[in-house]
């Protein structure tokens, strides 16, 4: 349904995600399982980039809801990406909220101890990012592009699917993408070069 | 995932320098390169997402997913949210598909315009008569329910012109005989009160009753087989307060 052609509806999953989707609203379980298991590595990167550790578990109260509401969704594979994507912020926010009025220690410290070497050259750099390293990374970022870079990059989501996730207008959403990419490209390729010189850039925006 | 990307990737990053690029590509490898020169260009943009998806899958979580779907399924919760209202937050069909619902609905509201316009005036064109005889005479353009096509049966406190005082002795037409039929008792009831009155015999409702009829001069006996005809017809239920509308000519006894 509804694949209009446009390029970045002709994406790998989505059709198999769309029929297994429809399927699933029919009552078939293991079409469900199917689409469970396209979607929640994009949807756990992506809560994991703003709940860190407890991601699992608000992915979980997540799926939860995703498992009961699964009948009102109306859309195809890439509409689900983005609707899941929405259940599973409004989760992520809840626990933040929760978090908020019991806080707890940090675990970023650990991480930072953990962090590799920098890497000397862009090739070493693009070989690969463990996720500890490319979660600090992430949550260096200023939250706004910290999540439009998620929902692009790790969950998918096209411009104005991921503004309407976030609630914001496409513009603002491509911006903040366009920033935190660059950012990033900056300390994973530079950072054994210029130093601190993109430290500041988390505080941009 | 990233494989069939890869080419793509390499023409894109070619053009990539365009801001503002008139499509959004949501893959890592397309992204960088369609939305501006990022430094490393796509190359982030997917490490980011290999390392955040990393060791993503699970079997017991999966499981949990799967029980959830089970339940939901036997609590019968997708059926009976399939059937509810479309909710705009769960509606993630794509524009297109959204806008051809709208003009779905834009279309059957101009239809229903039409039609109610075109009821209006079908209803003055049978005024037209009674209008010369009694201008005072309210009409309610929704007393026309034959010519708007929707011959359902109205209830009787449906408003409509007030009866005249004659319609109780004389015939009403049923709600569910066709247009015509109704047209022509109704201006055959009134034919008399206008017959004698030149000006409103130009009216054309009265120049097509007597083109039915064949001739001025048989009118008479026409409507009187209409209305014989329409009166033989059992049971009129709340016939009282309905086509009174276009029977407002009765009126037209009191007029001037």
């Amino acid at each position: 349904m509804g694949q209009g052609g446009e390029p970045r509806r002709a994406r790998a999953y989505d059709g198999e995600l769309g029929a297994a989707v429809a399927r699933a609203q029919e009552g078939d379980e293991a079409a469900f399982a199917a689409a469970y298991r396209i979607v929640h590595p994009g949807l756990l990167g992506y809560l994991r980039g703003i709940v860190g550790d407890d991601a699992e578990d608000v992915a979980s109260d997540a799926w939860l809801e995703i498992a009961r509401d699964l009948g009102r969704f109306k859309g195809d594979g890439a509409g689900f990406r983005g609707w899941t994507a929405t259940i599973a912020r409004h989760r992520a926010l809840d626990h933040l909220r929760r978090q908020r009025v019991r806080p707890r220690a940090a675990t970023l410290e650990q991480d930072v101890l953990d962090l590799p070497g920098p890497h000397s050259t862009h090739e070493q750099a693009l070989e690969s990012l463990s996720t500890e390293r490319a979660l600090e990374l992430v949550r260096a970022l200023p939250r706004d592009q910290a999540e439009a870079v998620l929902l692009r990059v790790v969950v998918g989501l096209d411009g104005p699917a991921a503004a309407r996730v976030l609630g914001k207008r496409p513009g603002a959403v491509r911006t903040a993408a366009y920033r935190g990419l660059k950012s990033l490209a900056g300390r994973l390729g530079a950072a054994g070069v210029t130093k601190d010189g993109h430290r500041t850039l988390g505080e941009s925006e | 995932m990233d494989t069939d990307m890869g080419e793509r990737h390499s023409d894109r990053t070619a053009s990539g320098r365009r801001e503002a690029h008139p499509d959004t590509y949501a893959h890592p490898d397309t992204y960088a390169g369609a939305e501006g020169d990022a430094g490393a260009d796509a190359a982030p943009a997917r490490l980011l997402a290999v390392a955040l998806r990393e060791g993503s899958l699970d079997a017991a979580a999966e499981r949990r997913a799967v029980e959830a779907f089970r339940a939901a399924r036997a609590e019968g919760a997708h059926r009976a949210a399939r059937a509810a209202r479309t909710r705009r937050r769960d509606d993630w069909r794509p524009r297109e598909q959204r806008g051809a619902r709208r003009s779905a609905k834009a279309t059957l509201a101009l239809l229903l315009a039409a039609l109610t316009v075109g009821g209006v005036t079908v209803a003055a064109i049978g005024a037209a008569g009674p209008s010369d005889a009694r201008p005072g005479v309210r009409r309610a353009p929704q007393s026309s329910p034959s010519a708007s096509g929707t011959p359902a049966p109205r209830a009787p406190g449906t408003p409509v012109l007030t009866p005249a005082p004659r319609t109780s002795n004389a015939p009403s037409a049923s709600a569910t005989r066709p247009d015509t039929a109704g047209d022509t008792t109704a201006h055959c009831r009134a034919w008399e009160h206008v017959k004698d009155r030149g000006r409103a015999l130009d009216a054309t409702a009265w120049q097509r009753l007597i083109t039915a009829a064949g001739g001025e001069g048989k009118v008479a006996a026409y409507c009187a087989k209409r209305l014989e005809e329409a009166t033989g017809k059992p049971g009129n239920p709340g016939r009282r307060g309905k086509p009174a509308g276009r029977t407002a000519a009765p009126g037209g006894k009191a007029g001037r």
